[in-house]
């Protein structure tokens, strides 16, 4: 069975070290076979909550041409508070 | 010239992007005290419909096991109104990958539903039946200062100055709305008052446990995933083990109380109705936690004390009195105070390495 997608998210990061928003998306969307703005927008909620709740650092970000708007994008990476849930809760080995 | 523009575009973008997030948090928790303030209205009905209307008021077991097998069945519609959610969404899959990890995952939202559940649930009711229902709803208005606490120990939740002022003020409006109903409801010479008490500190000790737990299992996982894996754990605990315990060692007639209540649609249609409500209230009630953090969520889901009033209102006709207008104002202000933080400060809601 996959793994639930905030975990995938988490040890996504923690074997890339860092990543931008939309490769890890990507990575996402791929794994599960899914598509389309409505699945990427909740991927991109799940990393606002564990940017939140402090699993993950928001590194650094840019402003990338979309169209007429500019959309804002978050490179990331686990903190070490991330890494200690991960442990906690499975996803990780101590 | 072309940097100082760009810099100062994306810290636009950056503050767009936090006070956004903060918006949608607290709108969640709005949408959290509209639900449960109208989920009052059918959950009271229920008790006017048959087979709950032949209970009377003083048989205290035979209520306390009326609530049982209403809140058995009420929880597996909400499950069935939350698989809808999440089929809507495409996160049943999602839920799946997540329950299956028990050991150290779904386990937190088993211990969720023992707080929310019969802790909270059967604490109200003792509060209710032995000293009254203003009381119940007073000691109740307290479980945000319990989940804001054990978040605060347990895993660093910030709790800004602010954020605890308008806390205080939406229990002080709270308690301004039913603190004058307690008087006629306090009674010294009643000998089991402290059975009452008991279950007030109960269920504000569930409510705010529960917060706290939930919101810890959704470090690692979705909140509407987390809401259903919740929902499934209370059946299995009534189901599995309460109502038949209860059916195995006492003479209540639990059988026949699920019978009467399956089979009668007026009583189904006020379980469809709470259900409905209370489904979509705790959904909305997780999703506040993973944005605004667990004490700000809970605090503002604390405005369910004016919209029960509201909703039961508009459904009975009978008017508050003059002291839910002044209620009303406090806990307004006490959202405006909390809302008044800056959407920055919100962005990390935990005390950990930055």
């Amino acid at each position: 069975m996959k793994m639930h997608q905030k975990g995938y998210l988490l040890t996504t990061l923690s074997k890339s070290g860092s990543l931008w928003d939309y490769e890890l998306t990507r990575k996402a969307l791929q794994e599960y076979s899914e598509t389309g703005a409505f699945r990427e927008k909740t991927l991109n909620i799940a990393l606002d909550e564990l940017s939140a709740a402090g699993l993950i650092h928001r590194i650094e970000e840019k402003l990338e041409a979309d169209g007429k708007q500019s959309k804002l994008r978050f490179k990331y990476k686990l903190s070490d508070f991330g890494v200690s849930r991960m442990v906690d809760t499975g996803l990780l080995l101590p | 010239m072309a940097n100082i523009s760009s810099d100062a575009g994306l810290s636009l973008a950056l503050h767009k992007h936090y006070a956004h997030n903060q918006r949608w948090g607290f709108m969640w928790a709005l949408w959290t005290a509209i639900l449960w303030g109208a989920w009052y209205v059918p959950g009271t009905a229920l008790w006017s419909e048959f087979p709950y209307s032949e209970i009377a008021v003083d048989q205290q077991s035979m209520r306390l096991t009326a609530t049982a097998v209403m809140t058995w069945i009420h929880a597996i519609t909400v499950f069935l109104f939350l698989l809808l959610w999440n089929t809507v969404l495409g996160k049943v899959k999602d839920y799946g990958r997540t329950i299956v990890r028990f050991k150290s995952i779904s386990k937190w939202y088993a211990l969720a539903s023992l707080c929310g559940g019969p802790l909270a649930i059967f604490g109200s009711y003792m509060a209710m039946g032995f000293i009254g229902p203003v009381f119940a709803a007073i000691s109740s208005l307290f479980y945000p200062v319990i989940g804001a606490i054990i978040a605060r120990l347990w895993y660093k939740e910030k709790i800004s100055k602010r954020a605890a002022i308008g806390m205080c003020i939406i229990i002080f409006g709270g308690m301004i709305i039913y603190g004058p109903g307690l008087f006629g409801e306090m009674n010294a010479s009643n000998p089991n008052a402290w059975l009452g008490y008991l279950g007030g500190i109960m269920s504000a000790i569930g409510w705010g446990t529960e917060g706290a737990v939930a919101a810890r299992a959704m470090d690692v996982s979705d909140p509407d995933v987390g809401i259903h894996c919740r929902f499934s754990f209370e059946i299995l605990f009534w189901g599995m083990l309460i109502l038949p315990a209860l059916a195995l060692f006492t003479d209540l007639p639990i059988a026949e109380l699920v019978i009467n209540t399956v089979t009668h649609s007026k009583a189904m249609l006020w379980i469809l109705l709470a259900a409905a409500c209370h489904a979509y209230c705790y959904t909305a009630f997780y999703k506040s936690f993973s944005l605004i953090g667990v004490g700000r969520g809970e605090a503002i889901g604390n405005l369910y004390a004016v919209f029960a009033l509201i909703f039961i209102a508009a459904f009975t006709l009978q008017l508050p009195e003059w002291y839910f207008v002044l209620g009303l104002i406090f806990t307004i202000l006490g959202s405006f105070v909390m809302f008044s933080e800056s959407a920055e400060s919100i962005a990390n809601l935990r005390d950990v390495d930055q």
